[in-house]
C-alpha cells in the first residue's frame, strides 16, 4: 500500500521551516511537509494547533490579517511564492480555496463560476465561458441538479449544493491547488457525503489538502495524514498507518480521544 | 493507559476485555478437565465439560455483539481499534479451543484397556503444556505484554514434538496389537486435537501482540 502511493512525481507545493506568527505568539512553528498532486493530504489536530493557519500560508491568505507574519519557504512547482513581485491574485487562482461556510456570490449560479475565469481571461466569448461553467459544474457533481435552473441565485441553493458551487468556482479557474478548511462541518451527512465523494473524483487532478475536524473524514477521503499540535507537524504519514498503528504518543491519544 | 475522555468508552473496554478473560478461564478449565476425564475414564466429568462448553458459545456471541456495537459506536482508532478486531478474533479462536476440549471429553467412554496404555501419560503432558499455553496467553492478553506472547508462540514447537511422539508410539501400538486400533485411534484424534490447542494458543499470541503494538510477530522476523 505505501509504495502504491509513494509518488513518482515531484511534490506540488513543498513547505520548509514555516512559521507563522500573529504578533508575538507562534502559531504555527517550524513545519515542513511536501504536498503531491497523486493523493488528498488532510491535516488534523486539536483547536488551535495552527492546521488553519498553515493551510492559510499556502495561498497567502494569512496576508489579509495584518498582524500575521509568515517565514521559512512555501513553493509551488519550485517557486517561492513569498518572493517579492509574486502576484497573489494569480496565485489564489492556482492555489484555489473552499472555506468551512458555503459563500457564493449573491449572484446567479451561472456568474459564480463565470466570474473567475473571466476576470482571469480564461475565455474567448460566451460560447466558451458556458463551456467552462458547465465543465465545472460536471465536475463538482452539480450539473444535473441545476442545469436548468443556471440563472437562479446561487444563494437560493441549498447548504450541500452551495458547497458544491464554492468548489465548481474553485476549479473553473483550472486550479493546480485546492484548500479546503472544514468543507463539510456545516453540512448534513448526505451533502459531506457528496463533498467527500467529489474530492475523491478530484484526487489526481488537483492537489488537495483539507482541514478537517472529523477524524474519520480525514480517514475516509484521504491519503496522507498530517497531525498538529500546539503549531507543530507532530507526525505526517500515510493515512491508513496514523489511524491504525500512529508513532507517536500524542497522535495516538488524540485519534483515540484521550487528548487532554 | 491514559483515559478515554469518554469514560463510558473505558468502561466497554474494560467489559470487553472481562468477557475474553473469562472466556479464557473456562477454555483452560475446559482442556484440563476434558483430559482428566480421558485419562480417568470419568465419563461425568466428561459430560460436565461437554455441557459448559455452551457457556463458550454464549459468551463469543456475547464479544461479538459487544465488539460489533463498538465499532459502531465509537468508531475507534489506532490501539482502541486494534484492542476490539483483536478481541473479536481472540473470542473465535477461544472458543474453537473449548470445541477441542469437549472433543477430548466427548471421547471418554470409547478408550478400553486404559492401564495399557503408556501414551495417555504422555497425553497428560501434552494437555498441560498446551493448557499453559492458553493460560499464559491470556496473561499476556490481560497485560498487553508482547514479549510474554512471542514465548508463548516459541513453546507451540514443543507441543508439536509431543504430537510426533505419541503419533509413532500410538501407531507402534496398533502395529503390535490390533485389538487396540480402536481405542489408539480415538487416542490420535485427542493428540490432534491438542496439538491444534497450541496452535490456536499461537493464534491468540499473534493478536495480543498485534493490539499491543500494531504488527504481527512474524513481522518481526522476516
Amino acid at each position: 500500500m505505501v509504495t502504491e502511493l509513494t509518488p513518482n512525481t515531484e511534490p506540488k507545493m513543498r513547505a520548509r521551516d514555516v512559521s507563522v506568527f500573529y504578533g508575538d505568539k507562534k502559531a504555527v512553528d517550524s513545519v515542513s511537509i511536501d504536498i503531491h498532486t497523486d493523493y488528498v493530504t488532510a491535516f488534523i489536530g486539536p483547536s488551535g494547533c495552527g492546521k488553519s493557519t498553515f493551510l492559510r500560508s499556502f495561498n497567502r491568505m494569512n496576508d489579509t490579517i495584518g498582524a500575521a507574519r509568515v517565514e521559512g519557504c512555501i513553493e509551488l512547482d519550485g517557486e517561492d511564492i513569498y518572493k517579492s513581485g509574486m502576484d497573489v491574485v494569480q496565485l489564489r487562482a492556482r492555489v484555489g480555496m473552499v472555506f468551512q461556510k458555503p459563500n457564493p456570490f449573491p449572484k446567479s449560479i451561472y456568474e459564480n463560476i463565470a466570474y473567475g475565469p473571466r476576470i482571469h481571461g480564461f475565455a474567448q466569448g460566451k460560447a466558451e465561458l458556458d463551456e467552462i461553467v458547465e465543465r465545472s459544474l460536471r465536475r463538482a457533481g452539480l450539473w444535473e441538479e441545476v442545469k436548468d435552473r443556471l440563472s437562479d441565485s446561487g444563494t437560493a441553493l441549498s447548504g450541500g449544493q452551495q458547497q458544491r458551487l464554492c468548489i465548481a468556482r474553485a476549479i473553473a479557474v483550472e486550479p493546480e491547488v485546492i484548500l479546503m478548511d472544514e468543507p463539510a462541518s456545516a453540512l448534513d451527512p448526505i451533502a459531506t457525503a457528496k463533498i467527500e465523494e467529489l474530492i475523491d473524483e478530484l484526487r489526481g487532478r488537483y492537489a488537495i489538502i483539507i482541514v478537517t475536524h472529523s477524524m474519520q473524514q480525514a480517514a475516509r477521503v484521504s491519503q496522507r495524514t498530517a497531525f498538529f499540535h500546539l503549531g507543530h507537524l507532530v507526525e505526517y504519514g500515510e493515512t491508513s498507518q496514523i489511524f491504525t498503528t500512529p508513532r507517536e504518543q500524542r497522535t495516538q491519544d488524540y485519534i483515540t480521544g484521550r487528548y487532554g | 493507559m491514559a483515559e478515554h475522555t469518554v469514560k463510558a468508552f473505558d468502561e466497554d473496554i474494560t467489559r470487553l476485555r472481562g468477557l475474553i478473560a473469562e472466556m479464557g478461564g473456562l477454555a483452560e478449565l475446559a482442556i484440563q478437565e476434558g483430559l482428566d476425564a480421558l485419562v480417568n475414564g470419568d465419563e461425568e466429568l466428561g459430560q460436565q465439560v461437554v455441557a459448559r462448553d455452551k457457556k463458550l458459545d454464549v459468551l463469543e456471541s456475547e464479544v461479538d455483539a459487544m465488539a460489533v456495537r463498538m465499532l459502531a459506536l465509537r468508531a475507534p482508532m489506532a490501539d482502541d481499534l486494534r484492542e476490539i478486531i483483536a478481541a473479536l478474533k481472540i473470542a473465535g479462536v477461544i472458543e474453537r479451543i473449548g470445541d477441542y476440549s469437549k472433543n477430548i471429553a466427548k471421547r471418554v467412554n470409547r478408550i478400553e484397556g486404559r492401564s495399557r496404555f503408556e501414551p495417555l501419560t504422555l497425553l497428560r503432558t501434552m494437555g498441560d503444556l498446551a493448557a499453559e499455553m492458553v493460560h499464559d496467553v491470556l496473561t499476556a492478553y490481560a497485560a498487553r505484554d508482547p514479549i510474554m506472547a512471542r514465548e508463548v508462540i516459541e513453546r507451540d514447537a514443543k507441543v508439536d514434538a509431543f504430537y510426533d511422539s505419541i503419533f509413532r508410539n500410538l501407531v507402534s501400538h496398533m502395529v503390535e496389537n490390533p485389538s487396540t486400533i480402536s481405542s489408539a485411534a480415538q487416542l490420535l484424534f485427542v493428540a490432534r486435537n491438542l496439538e491444534r490447542i497450541g496452535d490456536h494458543a499461537t493464534n491468540v499470541a499473534e493478536m495480543v501482540h498485534f493490539a499491543a503494538v500494531g504488527s504481527y510477530p512474524t513481522d518481526i522476523e522476516r
